[in-house]
């Protein structure tokens, strides 16, 4: 027994070995530790988006950096466990995508102070990443420029229905927003809180007896993952969803004010790309949103619902199915 | 003295399987008295003790020690004055724990069992003693854990933890049913000689009638929850394990054993 | 080179050292009682939930631990007190808790948290920084995680030696037997709860402390994790009776974050990670079951 006991430990130590190595055989090219809360197409078009930014700033992969890409399939400890592995690897910069894995690399980077870049973050403030040696892009959402399309969209509507996850600090910071802006556009806001995937659809029932006139989407992943489902019972009833980003209408969204995940990622890599050039420090650089929103739109959707694009609209919409 | 009065015993009351065991079931054990019950499959003898232990309740009558009655307490709170050794070897004692250990905890019963070191150095040399008097060799295992040890050798540690502190009664499940025959002898002779040394009132229920007849100062015979012979003292010791196999036998075939 | 896999090793003794503390709960829970205690899914996040407010609030990071255990210690009351007193199954009396803690944590925490570096955690904070100050954070942290684990391993074998101890352990193997020695076992069983899950809310302090952070989704599958953490321990360990079980449970719990240390370096996808484990699991279970063959079952069931 004690014998297979040490051959266990020692294979074990030996793939840390080898791993531990091959990590170092490169150690004049710094590695740039990419840390995914899970996989999902807004958070990978924002790791795409990521490496082209830093590309677009003239660095070059195999000679300018290198990228470990870790994902943690939506597990808070595994997400931990990957932060801590990219400081023992002395990585020259985490970033993270999602708050999780945002918090956890900040948290791990302690030991050493190493940079970290985050993205796909609504709030940064309330995640605490908003000072020290971090900073990023939110994906904070374009709440009023939202409801004006709604407004133009829909002008007899009254009711906008939201679902949301109560434990995640982003949806309930833009439930608040919409709440605070609706009013001025003529709305209110009913919002039905789940506290898991599970329950989505059940509130989505509740928002519908309610008879709100169109749904809008948070960024909130739990609602997002079972949009299918929602999309299915809201068509059923005729009652439009907005999504908040071009994924969500390429999925039968009728239309979306929101920003494309793919730019955000490659503003996050210019900023990324500053900190390994020596130009700018994380602690110099404040995060930032973007400015520019999108229109997208889903016509088929549209024309489903019997909503016709005002024509300020049709001049500047993107089809999203494009 | 041990009385039961009146016991109404019925099992699943008011569902399709109701069944009456005791009826007006009435019983007294005198003090000091080594009772052997015997009687066919489900003629009511472990149901009778599991009435006495409280790990079945009743419907009706009452159960009384020197004149109080205990109906109502837990069964936990019963077994503060009595020590009961089961059928199974395993039941007896704490397979995952050493003999030690297992000894430590019984010598502990009716104190507290607080944060005080669970084993007592001192007292090591008197369980010594104890298990050197069983004549099993057991002496010299007391840091075995007891799960690794035979059957046999777990029912004589059972039953030595069962009477190690002062109890009024000793209550016996068949308890060398689940044995070879010689270890059930060696049992039951040490069973005999615990009971004479402590001066314990026992009630022992045994499918060997044998046993029933060699030992013990009154023997009860019971058939579908009644006493179909009840022999004390003279009227026992007269007799041979040929009678009572005879009307056992009698028993059995009425009831198409 | 050397320092990275040095601390590469660090990092991951680390971590399974702070969640050693859960698999001590799961060992008491699983091991001694024979209890599949679910409740570790909310107590542990609940530990969490409490530190990460008290921590943002300003109290001092070394009493979030005592505050921890007692809140743990409610948890596990709740549940033994549903299993003893209203006859729940063992399974549903945890599921019961643990579904109501995860709307207890949110109350607590508001939302997730995240603790910020200027916050002391028990890693920086001044005792600790007289003593190790000089010592990086990953070494010390892995220094303040040993003795803390070592600590709490030792009272726990302390515990199990003295009289009450022994009764837990008869307990879970015998509960007949307790009985029989005139004690209430349900008082036992739910004593056994008050403490496992007093030491799984503290384990989710030290991990909210290490992490620095708190998300209400943490204590998913962390009864899966400590009862691996167990069985591969004290199965590695069952034919070394030198090895207590503590420090069996604490190997274990190493060797199940070395696993995934593993799987990480060797850049496996994460959605694969899961999948890896349970596979590594396996394999350590079927070694030592080979070894451990011999041995044979003794078969002393309780009733």
């Amino acid at each position: 027994m004690k014998t297979n006991l040490k051959k266990l430990f020692a294979a074990a130590l030996a793939v840390l070995f080898v791993f531990a190595l091959s990590a170092c055989g490169e150690e004049k090219v710094p590695v740039i530790g990419i840390s995914q809360y899970g996989e999902h197409e807004s958070l990978d078009n924002c790791r795409t988006g990521f490496l082209q930014g830093l590309q677009d700033a003239g660095l070059v992969e195999g000679t300018d950096y290198t990228i470990d890409y870790q994902n943690a399939g939506f597990d808070d400890n595994i997400a931990k466990q990957i932060a801590s592995s990219f400081s023992a690897n002395n990585v020259a910069l985490m970033c993270g995508i999602a708050t999780p894995s945002a918090v956890a690399c900040y948290a791990a980077a302690e030991d050493k102070d190493i940079p970290v870049i985050f993205t796909a973050i609504t709030d940064p403030v309330a995640a605490k990443l908003d000072s020290g040696n971090v900073t990023g892009t939110s994906d904070k959402l374009a709440v009023e420029g939202q409801l004006e399309l709604i407004r133009a969209l829909q002008p007899e509507a009254k009711t906008i229905g939201i679902l949301y996850t109560t434990s995640e600090p982003n949806s309930v910071s833009a439930v608040a927003e919409y709440q605070e802006k609706a009013a001025s556009f003529g709305f209110t806001i009913e919002a039905v809180g789940v506290s898991a995937q599970s329950e989505v659809t059940q509130a989505a029932d509740t928002l519908l007896a309610r008879g709100v006139d169109c749904f809008t989407n948070l960024t909130d992943n739990n609602v997002v993952g079972v949009l299918p489902a929602i999309l299915e019972k809201t068509n059923e009833k005729h009652v439009p969803i907005y999504g908040s980003e071009i994924e969500q209408v390429k999925k039968g969204c009728v239309a979306s004010v929101g920003i494309d995940y793919y730019e955000l990622g490659r503003q996050t890599g210019a900023m990324a790309a500053k900190v390994l050039k020596g130009e700018a420090t994380c602690a110099e650089m404040p995060y930032e949103t973007i400015s520019e929103y999108g229109v997208y739109v889903n016509y088929a959707a549209l024309e489903e619902m019997g909503i016709t694009l005002p024509e300020d609209y049709a001049a500047r919409a993107i089809d999203a199915l494009a | 003295m041990l009385e039961l009065r009146n016991i109404t015993k019925i099992y699943n009351p008011g569902e399709v399987t109701e069944s009456c065991l005791f009826r007006d079931f009435s019983l007294t054990v005198q003090q000091g008295e080594f009772v052997s019950i015997v009687g066919s499959n489900g003629s009511g003898k472990t149901s009778l003790l599991n009435i006495i232990c409280g790990s079945t309740g009743v419907q009706s009558g009452d159960i009384l020690i020197d004149g109080a009655s205990m109906l109502h307490q837990k069964e936990y709170i019963r077994y503060r004055r009595f020590g009961r050794v089961y059928q199974n070897p395993a039941l007896g004692t704490s397979p995952n724990l050493t003999m030690y250990e297992n000894l430590s905890l019984a010598d502990n019963k009716g104190g507290r069992y607080n944060l005080a070191h669970g084993t007592n150095r001192a007292r090591r040399e008197y369980y010594r003693e104890q298990l050197a008097a069983l004549g099993l060799g057991l002496e010299d295992k007391m840091d075995l854990r007891m799960g690794s040890l035979s059957g046999g050798q777990r029912q004589a540690v059972a039953l030595l933890m069962a009477t190690m502190t002062p109890i009024d009664f000793l209550i016996l499940d068949e308890h060398t049913a689940a044995l070879d025959p010689k270890t059930a002898d060696t049992i039951m002779a040490l069973t005999d000689r615990v009971v004479r040394e402590k001066q314990l009132t026992a009630i022992m229920v045994t499918h060997n009638l044998r046993y029933a007849v060699e030992y013990g100062s009154r023997l009860l015979m019971m058939d579908k929850g009644h006493i179909v012979l009840d022999a004390a003292r003279e009227q026992k010791a007269a007799m041979a394990v040929d009678d009572i196999l005879s009307l056992f036998t009698s028993i059995s075939i009425e009831c198409g054993n | 080179m050397l320092n990275t896999i040095l601390e590469t090793c660090a990092g991951t003794l680390t971590q399974g050292l702070i969640y050693a503390i859960l698999s001590y709960g799961i060992f008491i829970t699983y091991k001694i009682l024979d209890f599949p205690d679910l409740t570790v899914d909310g107590s542990f996040p609940l530990g969490a939930a409490v530190t990460a407010v008290l921590l943002t609030r300003g109290v001092n990071a070394w009493l979030t631990l005592p505050v921890s255990l007692l809140i743990g210690a409610a948890a596990g009351l709740c549940t033994g007190l549903i299993h003893v007193r209203a006859k729940v199954r063992d399974l549903l009396a945890g599921i019961i808790t643990m579904t109501a803690l995860y709307s207890i944590n949110l109350q607590i925490a508001g939302s997730n948290l995240t603790v910020e570096r200027a916050v002391d955690t028990i890693y920086t904070s001044a005792p600790v920084m007289a003593v190790l100050g000089g010592v990086p954070l990953l070494y010390r942290k892995l220094l303040v995680s040993l003795v803390l684990v070592v600590l709490i391993g030792l009272v726990l074998e302390w515990y199990f030696s003295t009289k009450n101890g022994l009764l837990l352990r008869a307990v879970g193997d015998n509960d007949t037997l307790v009985t029989t020695l005139a004690v209430d076992k349900g008082r036992m069983k739910i004593l056994g709860l008050v403490i496992a899950n007093a030491l799984v809310a503290l384990s989710g302090c030290i991990v909210c402390q290490e992490g620095r952070s708190f998300s209400a989704t943490m204590g998913t599958g962390q009864m899966v994790f400590g009862l691996a953490a167990v069985i591969i321990g004290t199965t590695l360990f069952r034919r070394v009776s030198f090895v207590r079980g503590t420090a069996a449970v604490v190997i274990g719990s190493i060797l199940y974050k070395l696993c995934i240390q593993i799987a990480i370096l060797l850049g496996l996808p994460g959605n694969m990670l899961k999948f890896i484990t349970a596979a590594l699991f396996l394999v350590i279970l079927i070694t030592g079951n080979l070894t451990g063959r011999k041995g044979g079952a003794d078969g002393a069931g309780a009733a």
